[in-house]
């Protein structure tokens, strides 16, 4: 693994057992990704895109394959080093937004800044700031429109500077005008921060956004887009 | 700790019957305990205000339920004769014939003394109203010129008019207080008509007394017998004080072979003789916490699976199970805490209540009673939360976040 890389994966496999059926979600992922990258992998429904990211978020262990996560491979980590790997290294952005509903805007970023043993005044305060939400601070996840909820996920996922940040559809909730705002508000935090991004979506206008997109069709990444996929959408480099 | 309480906050019905479970729990615990230890220590307090050191008591009964004639006047004279390094150990026996009646709408210990002896069984406590047993002591007098060498004398030799004059009782203010007694009062107990001749302030040994040569002849015949004998101790020889007491009981013990005691260690026989109700009290208590933390249990628990997603997202944003534990025991923590004040404040006002309805009743909640209360509120709650906290700490992170 090049010091450059922050992911590497080699051979990634991955099967559920379905009501006593094998069922094989991913044949073998290949995926290196540099510090600095804005990674989008994209591909239709019940591809395996959440199940990668999973895997690559730590919450999942795959059937086989190697993954190193900033230098360590992970594979070798009990349960309980891949969550404080989880904790130093990785920030998490979900469709769902995935907030707690008990919590303030301001709560639940504080919270995550609590579990990396941060700082909670100054970086959560900063971090909604970042995402235009200082006047909502206080309020709760239902007190907030679903454009709203998913900024709060994006200042809790970065408030505390995390190295790699793994958004599973972000913008699915969202219509195209919201979708597009969030994708540019994660692409200046990206550049502000200096993260390392994947994305997954199934949303090729946002291909644009990324320095890089892969293409998963039936549990493989490739370069390439699908036969059945519009060329200029696709393998886009954001400025080209 | 701020998660906790925002997920308590969050669910308030659900918090506020949990809160309510955990302090009828504690309540009853500590009444129950209050109520028991209460009433006897009263018991044990106004016993030890009698002007003596020993007490005689029967072979084998619980003190609890001494009563009837136990000691034949064969044993006076061998308690009064006791020696102890050749020397006399007894100053002075004070007999004591015990009955129960009902007064005050409840049942009552009714104290047979000698009433020359009754300066002894009032101590300190002061006449508050009416007199000390004037008849009583006429009637005594003239019983001691009826009796023959063996100190017994005809019962038939005494009219009912003669025996009336003695049916007089000296009350406690508590008791005629909740009676609505006063100077005067005419009761009918044992089949005689009893007047109150007198009332005293509480803190005497028994609530109610009569002389007892009166209940002597009530109930033996005349025959000049007792259920216990409080002792009082002639002086220890000068320079061997130490001791005096015990050496003097262990004499007479082996004297009557009868039951004696340090007048102090009444609260104890009291104890001894409630250890079976303590037991049971122990056992109903425990019952009612352990069913109060299982609904804490089962609350947190339903909680957890309630929360299966939430619990999902604190594991992809790193919680360890350590955090998670923490959560479930704070959450039980914040519950029980709260459920435990909550419950101190109802066990006083039920104290007030029954203090107020059974006014003879004694609760004594003290400090110990509280310490055991927290201790036992707290520690169960976090002990309810270990389960719950580790079925979060066992959730798949992904499967958890698939949750709906």
């Amino acid at each position: 693994m090049s010091a450059e890389c922050i992911l590497e994966a080699r051979d990634l496999r991955h099967v559920y057992t379905d009501a006593g059926a094998p069922c094989a979600v991913l044949h073998g992922v290949d995926l290196s990704v540099r510090r600095g990258e804005f990674v989008i992998v994209m591909g239709p429904s019940g591809c395996g895109k959440s199940t990668l990211l999973h895997i690559l978020g730590l919450m999942m262990r795959p059937t086989a394959g190697r993954l190193r996560i900033d230098g360590q491979d992970v594979q070798r980590l009990s349960a309980a080093q891949r969550t404080r790997l989880r904790r130093a290294v990785l920030g998490f952005v979900f469709q769902r937004f995935n907030l707690l509903p008990v919590l303030s805007a301001r709560g639940n970023v504080e919270l995550a800044l609590r579990l990396r043993g941060a700082r909670l005044d100054g970086p959560a305060a900063a971090a909604l700031r970042d995402v235009g939400l200082e006047g909502a601070m206080g309020r709760k996840p239902r007190g907030l429109s679903v454009g709203e909820q998913q900024r709060v996920a994006i200042a809790r996922a970065v408030a505390g500077r995390p190295r790699l940040l793994l958004a599973d559809e972000p913008t699915g909730a969202l219509d195209s005008a919201n979708a597009a705002a969030l994708l540019d508000l994660l692409r200046r935090l990206h550049g502000a921060h200096g993260l390392t991004t994947v994305m997954i979506t199934h949303n090729e206008h946002l291909a644009g956004h990324a320095d890089r997109v892969l293409h998963m069709i039936d549990g493989r990444l490739c370069d390439a887009p699908a036969a059945d996929a519009p060329p200029d959408r696709l393998h886009t480099r954001r400025g080209e | 700790m701020p998660l906790a309480l925002a997920n308590l906050l969050h669910r308030k019905l659900r918090s506020a019957l949990s809160i309510l479970a955990v302090a009828i729990g504690i309540a009853m615990l500590l009444v129950m305990l209050g109520l028991t230890h209460g009433t006897l220590d009263e018991v044990a307090a106004r016993v030890q205000s009698v002007d003596a050191e020993l007490v005689v008591l029967p072979q084998h009964e619980n003190v609890i339920f001494t009563g009837g004639a136990a000691f034949s006047d064969r044993f006076r004279p061998l308690i009064e004769s006791c020696t102890v390094d050749d020397r006399p150990a007894v100053r002075a026996c004070l007999p004591v014939l015990f009955d129960t009646i009902r007064l005050g709408g409840q049942q009552q210990r009714l104290f047979g003394v000698d009433p020359a002896d009754f300066p002894a069984f009032l101590g300190p406590r002061r006449l508050v109203s009416g007199r000390l047993f004037e008849e009583g002591a006429r009637f005594a007098a003239w019983l001691d010129t009826l009796r023959n060498a063996d100190g017994h004398y005809d019962p038939t030799a005494v009219s009912d008019n003669e025996l009336e004059s003695a049916c007089e009782l000296v009350i406690d203010q508590r008791l005629a207080a909740v009676g609505g007694y006063e100077v005067g009062h005419v009761e009918t107990i044992l089949g005689r008509r009893f007047r109150v001749a007198g009332i005293v302030e509480s803190g005497v040994a028994g609530r109610v007394f009569c002389p007892i040569q009166t209940l002597q002849h009530i109930k033996n015949a005349g025959l000049p017998w007792a259920s216990m004998f409080f002792v009082q101790l002639a002086a220890a020889p000068p320079g061997r004080d130490a001791g005096w007491a015990d050496r003097c009981a262990a004499a007479l013990a082996e004297r009557t072979r009868a039951r004696v005691e340090l007048k102090t260690a009444y609260g104890d026989l009291l104890a001894e003789s409630f250890s079976q109700i303590f037991a049971f009290i122990a056992i109903a208590s425990a019952l009612s916490i352990i069913v109060c933390f299982l609904f804490i249990l089962l609350t947190l628990y339903t909680g957890v699976v309630e929360r299966t997603r939430e619990i999902g997202i604190l594991r992809a944003l790193g919680a360890d199970g350590g955090f998670l534990l923490r959560c479930a025991v704070s959450e039980a923590v914040l519950l029980c805490g709260a459920g435990t004040a909550v419950g101190i404040g109802l066990a006083f006002a039920s104290k007030g209540l029954i203090e107020h309805l059974r006014p003879l009743l004694t609760v004594r909640i003290d400090a110990t009673f509280l310490l055991l209360a927290a201790v036992i509120g707290v520690a169960g709650g976090a002990a309810s939360a270990l389960l719950p906290a580790w079925r979060a700490a066992r959730l798949d992170p992904s499967a958890a976040l698939s949750f709906d």
